[in-house]
């Protein structure tokens, strides 16, 4: 593993890390690390993906990767993941970050990079604190399609962010922390204040997924610039995604009425 | 008379008026809609109705194969001379099984069968235990599936524990062995009130598989470590041990053997019981995950009581259920319907298809409808980059989703000249019509609602054992 000090800026090659892919891998993550990768190849940059599971020998691979990924998961594995994310990652992520290196957290990945996140019957099970925000458990389970208008501060080529929802926790953000963006459609951080995600630096947390990175190649894009800043990213043909994106946006809210009434006896009333 | 029995009655009689005005209307809920209201009228409706079965219930649960393994086991049970009745129609809540046993009762409330087979939704299942007292209860697996809806598999697992510890005294419960999950469900299950009978596969045709890129089914379900395959003969099922805890396979007392799958036509295979018969089986249904299905009927069929050369000998003539590898037809095309709604679904019909070598035309269609849940996230796990690998197969991409198809097929490297989108499903079938070679059915692979549409707009070719009247 030698030359990989300067993590691969500047190089054709880029070195993704995966954290936990085998406990967070809900809801179509694969999506994510398959579009990284390949929005990283039509450029000619090898994206290299290392998977760093749980225990201490995976958290040395942190400092020699370029960006970081971290998926959804059960809550099960959220448990297992948040004690050796704190205790064993913790510091090596904090030091990527601060050198610029990106962080795109999705779903149960994002409620962890929190403060901490406050059960149904009252107790703090901390998380990494990387971003001001908490979670609260609630019994409101958020599920649907989400459209976000991202923060035109992060400058992304197209603020407008599709995907779909489902969590049950309400985040909170903290003091000045920014939202990722406005909910046009859905729930959102809380359901109430419109905000969706946050965002710092380099570190994105969002309940976007669907999932998140192949309709929206911007976000894409966006993770490729901090983790290769030296590489000039050039514009691609994204018919295929746009077509998907304008499919997802279009979604019409109920099936037909027909097909509703003879799908009650499976229970799946709306 | 006493008042329990009027009551009955009444919601028999009151379920069956709205049924009729439902079809008359044309309403299209006559599946359940006299169990909604044989329900509101009698909440003991189903508990009384089935009590009069001369044998009783057995109901069958998990992601994917439940109602084509029931169509199985009622083909086997009448094959054996007893009478059976089910839910053949796919309703499979609550509501669902009353509708059905409602559909077969007398005027008093009677059911003149021995068996009743029933499909039911895996989260359903505790309350239709708790009902319906069954006889005994077949767990095939565990996948992800609609996850806005059932949320996460480990739900599933807990909610079919709950279902395990409710199984009255002197049940049975078939279990999958080459599920780790099941596996564990079985091995949980009370020895003193319910027998368990464990099934597996002896190997499928491939000497060995790799598990599916995303899996639910790699860790222990005893201690999370990661599970060691020796040998994978569909999505997550095979011959598996924890190297941390020491769980492993236990030995399945039905085991499926020497299978031969011929294309997308068929099977044959043995069926072989510990200490007892080997039975040979033929069956018109294609792909491995299939040959699990026959297996867990036949291992049903063994608790039944049911003579296993006679029973399975009839299998012959089963006909594949609703959607599931039946051929319909559109103008002089042939086309085969195979539902597909979770990842575990789609690798493994899409493995049997491209095993098959079925011609140089693969449909799938994705809706986002609430009944094949409105997250379609689950098409980027399912490993649809074994297309890539194929040279001149063209792809119809249809459904409210099919741009969302058309991408993925990109990001698995199947070239974007192959790929055809046809959202709307006639004109998905046209473009099959003007590619399929017309000895051999086109594949077209298919979430529910989508299968629904398809169905309705063309022509069944030959009988169907069970009918999809409600």
């Amino acid at each position: 593993m030698g030359g990989l000090g300067g993590a691969g800026l500047g190089n054709s090659r880029l070195r993704l890390g995966h954290l936990y892919p085998d406990e967070m891998n809900l809801y179509g993550d694969r999506g994510n690390i398959l579009a990284l990768r390949r929005r990283a190849a039509r450029r000619g940059v090898e994206l290299e993906v290392v998977s760093i599971g749980t225990g201490a020998a995976a958290a040395e691979l942190i400092p020699t990767c370029s960006g970081y990924f971290m998926g959804g998961g059960q809550d099960l594995d959220q448990d297992l993941v948040a004690t050796d994310l704190i205790t064993l990652k913790g510091d090596h992520l904090r030091q990527a970050v601060g050198r610029g290196a990106p962080l795109l957290a999705v779903c149960a990945g994002f409620q962890l990079l929190g403060t901490h996140y406050l059960t149904a019957s009252g107790d703090e099970i901390p998380g990494l604190g990387l971003l001001p925000l908490h979670t609260e458990a609630s019994t409101k389970r958020m599920v649907g399609n989400l459209v976000v208008i991202a923060d035109p501060r992060l400058g992304l080529a197209d603020p407008t962010l599709v995907g779909f929802e489902n969590h049950s926790g309400r985040t909170v953000l903290h003091g000045e922390l920014r939202a990722l963006g406005r909910v046009v459609r859905g729930g959102g951080n809380d359901g109430q204040t419109g905000l969706e995600g946050a965002w710092q630096d380099t570190v994105i947390g969002t309940y976007l997924h669907g999932p998140l990175l192949p309709k929206n190649p911007s976000i894409c894009d966006w993770w490729l610039g901090a983790a290769a800043r030296h590489l000039e990213l050039a514009p691609l043909d994204d018919h295929l995604e746009t077509l998907a994106r304008a499919e997802a946006l279009n979604l019409t809210p109920s099936p037909r009425r027909s097909s509703r009434w003879r799908l009650l006896g499976r229970g799946l009333a709306p | 008379m006493p008042s329990g029995d009027l009551r009955l009655m009444a919601a028999l009689l009151g379920g069956r008026a709205a049924g009729i005005a439902s079809r008359r209307l044309h309403l299209g809920a006559g599946s359940t809609l006299p169990g909604d209201v044989g329900r509101a009228l009698d909440p003991r409706i189903l508990e009384r109705l089935t009590a009069s079965l001369r044998q009783g219930v057995v109901l069958v649960t998990g992601t994917n194969g439940k109602t084509t393994t029931a169509a199985l086991l009622r083909t086997m049970a009448a094959g054996a001379g007893t009478s059976v009745a089910g839910n053949p129609s796919g309703s499979n809540l609550i509501f669902g099984l009353t509708a059905a046993a409602m559909q077969v009762a007398d005027w008093r409330g009677r059911i003149d069968r021995d068996w009743m087979v029933l499909e039911v939704d895996e989260l359903s299942t505790p309350g239709a235990v708790s009902e319906l007292s069954p006889r005994g209860l077949v767990i095939l697996n565990i996948y992800r599936d609609q996850l806005d809806r059932s949320f996460e598999v480990e739900q599933v697992f807990d909610r079919l524990r709950l279902a395990v510890s409710r199984l009255p005294s002197d049940s049975f419960l078939v279990a999958n062995a080459d599920d780790p999950r099941v596996a564990e469900l079985a091995l949980q299950a009370d020895r003193a009130k319910v027998r368990q009978i464990l099934f597996g596969l002896e190997m499928g045709p491939e000497e060995h598989r790799r598990l599916p890129a995303v899996s639910d089914g790699r860790t222990c379900p005893r201690c999370r470590a990661e599970l060691s395959f020796t040998r994978v003969h569909y999505a997550h099922c095979g011959v598996y041990s924890c190297p941390a805890c020491g769980f492993s396979r236990p030995d399945p007392e039905v085991e499926g053997r020497s299978i031969r799958l011929n294309g997308l036509e068929g099977l044959e295979m043995e069926v072989a019981t510990t200490g007892g018969a080997t039975a040979p089986v033929r069956v018109s249904l294609g792909g491995v995950f299939n040959a699990a299905n026959v297996t867990a009927a036949a291992a049903a069929g063994r608790a039944m009581g049911l003579p296993p050369e006679r029973s399975t000998a009839t299998l012959v003539g089963f006909r594949p259920a609703f959607g599931r590898f039946q051929v319909v037809s559109w103008g002089a095309a042939r086309v085969r319907l195979m539902l597909a709604k979770n990842p575990a679904g789609l690798e493994e019909n899409l493995r049997a298809v491209l095993a098959a070598r079925t011609g140089p035309v693969l449909a799938i269609a994705l809706n986002d409808g609430i009944a094949d849940g409105r997250d379609i996230s689950w098409i980027w796990d399912a490993d649809l980059e074994v297309l890539g690998e194929t040279e001149d197969l063209h792809v119809v991409v249809s459904g409210t989703r099919a741009h969302e198809l058309a991408l993925r097929l990109a990001y698995a490297g199947f070239a974007e000249d192959r790929v055809l989108v046809r959202p709307a499903p006639e004109a998905a079938l046209d473009e099959i019509a003007r590619l399929v070679e017309a000895d051999l059915p086109a594949p077209a692979l298919l979430t529910y609602t989508a299968m629904l549409d398809w169905h309705r707009r063309t022509t069944s070719v030959g009988p169907e054992a069970e009918s999809w009247a409600g």
